[in-house]
């Protein structure tokens, strides 16, 4: 079992407030909010009218960097807390104008570490999109520890026909290579897409208990580590059918532990879910599909 | 319906195989796993439909039939009605349920039984049964029943599995459906997840079979 950090380390940085119960017992929590704003520019003398920033807030344990001026901005959120662990709150508010784009990834894994008993640690990320704006939302692996316990949510808000959204959310169900499982662990991820105030859009995940045992059972993930979920809603999202089709098909050929399945849900929403024995074999699907998904501009931490 | 017909009655004629929502026309991914030949036994068998009910299909669906029992507004009825469809994992399970929830809401409008309008299924069917006053408690376990005996039905054409050996399966998964029936009154719209990803990636390949016996 990995524990760490120790529950006794005070882990809030830039001043903010560790929270503690009555008896003093609850461990200090690392609460991070970040806002990211994006918006066009008004056209310069060659007609060309880019995505900028319009608003950035940050504070706590969570950080926004911004790797090298990249049209269209790309966010990098970085936890200085090093994960989320229970009882610690981080809030990450993305809105992106009409027309305008941004690429939010993270720097590294998110790590869900073992928590003491009490509140579960939690991740909410809302985001919205005006009428002809893009996000992609890209963070990477999410890893869960044995004794975590994480709640987490995602809600994407999409204005007008043709605002669109590319989101990814990989999980990783312990580090396979380090021989970790979980044995006791808690996830609960909810994922919301609306469309003009609609749902068109929505997942949720309730894993609790020995998540390990649970996920060999061929009807949860026939003994998968890893999995992801990608969506694609975007008006002419159908076109990417078949070459998604044809890329999963490629990775299973090649004989490796994953399971993959596409679906067109509706002419503007296409679903991949993808199973996989660890993280790597994860990114043997995600690398493609999302280079395919974001032509070839994947935020370069995804590489590495 | 008839003031004082006995709502086992009527559910059992609303949950028969022969109401026409075309159930037999959808084995919900069992088909590609089958084909795949990952279901061999009665036990896979058994043990596939149970985590589809629990933690799966079944659990969403039940906690669809008792909100739309509950719903008191129009917009309500709509919003679940929309919720019922982005929570289905892949176009197959859309299918299902928008056109089986359509053929029991007309079903029942011509026999002029309740007025539901075209919804997915499950809110349809917990829209008609609160209309027609019946208990939600005994309506979720019909529907999980007939949710669990088409599957059993499907795969019972499908693999060498024989009638009994079927009809076993669903014996053994009464349980199961009645723990989730008493459950669900517990459990609400923030409840709506799953952990039946291999099987819903299973929905999704379906799609891409050449040859199938079943639309889904």
């Amino acid at each position: 079992m990995v524990v760490w950090p120790s529950a006794q380390e005070d882990r809030t940085i830039d001043g903010t407030t560790a929270a503690h119960d009555a008896t003093g017992t609850m461990p200090p929590r690392a609460i991070g909010r970040a806002h990211v704003a994006v918006r066009l520019r008004d056209a310069d003398a060659a007609g060309q009218s880019p995505s900028v920033l319009s608003d950035l807030h940050q504070s706590g344990s969570m950080r926004v960097l911004f790797p090298r001026p990249a049209a269209p901005p790309t966010a990098m959120l970085l936890n200085t807390a090093g994960g989320i662990t229970g009882g610690d709150r981080f809030d990450i508010s993305l809105e992106v104008g009409k027309g305008a784009h941004l690429t939010v990834t993270t720097q590294a894994a998110e790590r869900a570490y073992a928590a003491m008993p009490g509140p579960a640690g939690r991740l909410s990320t809302a985001i919205s999109v005006a009428e002809g704006g893009a996000v992609r939302w890209l963070p990477q692996e999410t890893i869960l520890f044995d004794n975590s316990d994480l709640n987490r949510r995602l809600d994407v808000e999409l204005d007008g026909d043709n605002s669109s959204a590319l989101i990814v959310e990989p999980l990783v169900f312990g580090r396979h290579a380090h021989g970790e499982i979980l044995t006791d662990a808690r996830l609960r991820d909810r994922i919301r897409i609306n469309r003009n105030g609609r749902a068109i859009f929505a997942d949720g995940i309730d894993l609790a208990g020995n998540v390990t045992e649970q996920l060999r059972h061929p009807a949860r993930g026939g003994g998968a580590g890893a999995m992801a979920t990608v969506v694609l809603a975007h008006p002419s999202a159908e076109a990417q059918l078949t070459p998604l089709r044809l890329l999963g098909d490629e990775i299973l050929g090649s004989g490796a532990q994953i399971r993959v399945g596409t679906s067109l849900l509706a002419p503007d929403l296409l679903v991949l879910r993808c199973l996989a024995d660890d993280s790597f074999n994860l990114r043997r699907v995600l690398l493609p599909v999302l280079d395919h998904l974001t032509n070839g501009a994947l935020p370069i931490c995804w590489r590495l | 319906m008839t003031p004082g017909t006995d709502p086992a009655l009527v559910l059992a004629q609303w949950f028969s195989p022969g109401f026409p929502i075309g159930a037999f026309a959808y084995s919900h991914g069992l088909e590609w796993l089958i084909e795949s030949g990952d279901l061999a036994t009665a036990q896979d068998l058994q043990d596939w439909i149970e985590v589809l009910l629990r933690d799966g299909t079944g659990k969403n669906d039940a906690i669809f039939v008792a909100s739309a029992y509950d719903a008191e507004t129009e917009d309500q009825m709509q919003m679940l009605d929309d919720l019922c469809r982005a929570y289905c994992s892949g176009l197959g399970r859309r299918v299902e349920t928008v056109e089986q929830g359509g053929a029991f809401a007309r079903t029942l409008r011509d026999m002029g039984a309740a007025e539901v309008p075209d919804m997915c299924y499950p809110v349809a069917v917990g829209r008609a049964a609160r209309l027609a006053g019946l208990p939600l408690g005994l309506t979720i376990r019909f529907y999980l029943h007939a949710f669990a005996a088409n599957l059993i039905s499907a795969a019972v054409r499908r693999v060498p599995l024989g009638q009994v050996e079927g009809q076993r399966v669903l014996a053994a998964l009464a349980p199961v459906i009645e723990g989730l029936s008493r459950a669900v009154p517990d459990l609400d719209l923030p409840d709506l997840g799953t952990t039946s990803f291999a099987a819903e990636i299973a929905g999704m390949a379906h799609e891409t079979l050449y040859s199938k016996t079943f639309r889904t």
